[in-house]
């Protein structure tokens, strides 16, 4: 069993707010990556046979929200804005410099485990473009070096 | 209530779409043109592909008719200008990442994108991006490959596997222009109807690996038949080339197989030309052992046989067990035979396995009612009667007899002073029977078959098989009319014997070749 027993009971919990069982699928998903990182093809079985679907259908949410994971992540999301604004500012090179630094194309994550790189459209902070965020906290005005020094510094 | 489309009014039930209520008056794409991809008649309504449009009166904005409620009085046009106008843009739309590798696509010739690529599409793209590129050969499962590319999401293949085998195991990966249909890891495309997929895909996204490359489209003619793989009886087309079958598709009957054929049935069109058909006349020598005869010396010698036997047992020693392949045609030249010759000694062996609840059956024969129907019986009490010495000349059609339940009964088969065995294919009793007829398969004759539920359904000759043969009901003839039987002076002819047992056995009842209609009818007292 993936799903702790600690999870699965904050799931049912879910479930009992919802008309269809099927309907806390999406915080259930929420919960069950919170507790292991990404959602594997035995998690997603775990979670069809908890929601009574096919498994299958727990990857077309999973694969549907850029937010649920497929796969193993890294410790640490590094994610850079190439939206409109930030590519004015250079963003795209960022990009492609932190790629070189890293070894790593953007989706991918470093073979140490450490960081998963991404781009993502509009991170709403177009003012101080170009940024990255790491986790939950933004980085903004960014320059290729001090980028470089912030993920350096990640363990 | 009523409708009016294109000016033309109809009668359609309420609570039906537009297309479900066109469907079922039957002239939607039959005199109602409305394109669509991804509505199927037996398929839940999905709305995704949005080529359906057309315009309501009184309605501002095109509506999807696939999944617009009928209501009284509706005027619906489907040719006007703002529909035309839209079909285009929804073309552009689908064919902005389309490859248009129609040259090395098998759908090509029977693909809808292509038609309507034909009908509503730009002679040049206004795109200069790139194409999305994607995977061209994806392994779905044993019998399907997969393109990405071709790929236009209608969805049709992800709802078949969920509502009608029920084993959902294709889905819609990642969203916007990645979406993909996937499989889940470990989980291949693998059940008894998966090959139905290839059918209602309207592109050349899936393709079965069976007919993959075989021979284009264009040259097959289709020629309208029935699977002979179980007692369903589910309509085909047989895809006919060069005198060979190429492929079996189902061909639509609401009361029999719906849109659908399973997978053991479609590939079963490959007994038809295969390695092991008898394809030669053969007597037993001296020393046991098979020798090539004419056709005409093999009946004769039969006669001889079965002529002797009567001599010194009596016509009671000469029975009949006859084949489930066999057909309606066929059987009643049996049961007239023995009712000319004097005999009762009859009975037939039919081949039982797997069955479903959609449409696999047990029976493994297309024509078991059929025997049914012409008051045969289970082999076991012939088979039984023959042990015991009753029977000393018997006339086998097919080798169902081999099979459980009737397996133990080989040394019945093996005691008789005459053995002849009228088959299609190779088979262990070839060793023991005196006298060996090649016959034809039921896509090699003209007949009719009845299905487990009395329907009555009929064949004809899609090809010709590459040697002499007859089918079970001549061959009886011919031996009949070398015995001097009464009632068999005329040369054979498949319809006469047809009329004479719609005549005279009135659960045949106006169910001659030529009065069964397209989509069979039952058994007179079969309901349906």
């Amino acid at each position: 069993m993936v799903i702790s027993a600690e999870t699965r009971a904050a799931i049912d919990a879910e479930i009992a707010k919802y008309p269809k069982r099927r309907g806390a699928l999406l915080p259930a998903l929420h919960l069950v990556q919170k507790q292991t990182g990404w959602i594997s093809p035995e998690t997603a079985q775990e979670l069809a046979a908890i929601f009574e679907i096919h498994p299958i259908e727990v990857m077309e949410v999973v694969t549907f929200y850029n937010m649920f994971y497929d796969r193993p992540q890294g410790r640490h999301h590094v994610y850079v804005c190439t939206n409109l604004p930030c590519s004015l500012r250079g963003a795209r090179d960022l990009l492609k410099e932190i790629e070189q630094h890293l070894g790593i194309e953007s989706g991918e994550t470093t073979p140490d485990g450490r960081i998963t790189l991404g781009h993502e459209e509009c991170l709403g902070a177009c003012a101080w473009a170009p940024m990255l965020r790491i986790g939950a906290q933004y980085h903004e005005n960014l320059d290729v070096e001090t980028a470089k020094r912030l993920l350096d510094e990640l363990k | 209530m009523k409708i009016s489309v294109d000016g033309v009014e109809y009668e359609v039930a309420e609570g039906r779409t537009i297309l479900q209520a066109l469907d079922d008056v039957g002239v939607l794409m039959n005199g109602v043109d409305i394109p669509h991809y991804c509505w199927h008649p037996k398929l839940s309504i999905d709305g995704s592909c949005r080529l359906c449009q057309v315009e309501v009166e009184g309605v501002p904005k095109l509506q999807i008719a696939c999944n617009t409620p009928v209501a009284e009085g509706m005027k619906i046009h489907t040719q006007s200008e703002r529909v035309q106008s839209a079909r285009e843009g929804v073309m552009e739309l689908l064919l902005l990442n389309h490859p248009l590798d129609c040259p090395i696509c098998d759908q090509a010739g029977e693909c809808k994108l292509q038609d309507y690529a034909f009908e509503y599409g730009q002679q040049h793209a206004r795109t200069q991006e790139p194409r999305r590129a994607a995977k061209k050969r994806v392994d779905l499962g044993p019998t399907i490959v997969f393109d990405q590319e071709r790929c236009i999401l209608c969805r049709r293949c992800v709802r078949f596997c969920r509502e009608v085998p029920g084993t959902g195991e294709l889905s819609v990966f990642s969203r916007g222009d990645r979406s993909v249909i996937e499989t889940f890891p470990g989980q291949p495309l693998a059940n008894d109807y998966s090959m139905n997929v290839a059918d209602i895909c309207p592109v050349g996204a899936l393709t079965t690996k069976d007919f993959r490359f075989k021979i284009r489209v264009w040259f097959l003619e289709d020629v309208p038949g029935v699977c002979t793989g179980c007692a369903n009886g589910c309509n085909v087309y047989l895809g006919v080339a060069n005198n060979r079958v190429y492929r079996y598709v189902p061909r639509r009957n609401d009361a029999v197989n719906q849109t659908w054929l399973c997978d053991p049935g479609r590939l079963s069109y490959k007994r038809i030309g295969a390695d092991d058909r008898i394809d030669h006349a053969a007597l037993q020598n001296a020393d046991g052992i098979p020798v090539a005869v004419p056709l005409e010396e093999a009946i004769a010698a039969a006669a001889e046989r079965i002529r002797n036997v009567v001599a010194t047992k009596g016509a009671g020693a000469v029975g009949l067990l006859v084949s489930p392949h066999a057909t309606n045609e066929d059987l009643f030249v049996a049961r007239r035979f023995l009712d000319a010759i004097g005999s009762t000694q009859a009975g037939f062996a039919v081949v039982r396995g797997r069955g479903d609840d959609l449409l696999i059956k047990e029976e493994k024969a297309p024509n078991a009612s059929g025997a049914r129907a012409l008051g045969f019986e289970d082999a076991a009490g012939l088979l039984s009667r023959t042990r015991g010495g009753a029977v000393e000349a018997l006339v086998v059609m097919g080798h169902d007899v081999l099979a459980a339940p009737y397996a133990e009964s080989r040394d019945a088969l093996e005691r008789v002073d005459t053995l002849v065995l009228l088959d299609t294919h190779r088979s262990p009793l070839e060793s023991i029977a005196h006298v060996v007829v090649p016959v034809r398969h039921a896509a090699e004759k003209e007949g009719t078959l009845t299905n487990f539920a009395g329907r009555v359904q009929r064949v004809q000759p899609a090809v010709e098989p590459p040697f002499e043969a007859l089918s079970e009901g001549e061959a009886l003839w011919q031996i009949a009319q070398a015995l001097g039987l009464p009632g068999f002076d005329d040369p054979y002819d498949v319809r006469a014997v047809s009329k004479a047992l719609a005549q005279s056995v009135p659960a045949f009842a106006g169910l001659d070749l030529d009065s069964v209609p397209p989509d069979g009818a039952p058994l007179a007292g079969a309901g349906d």
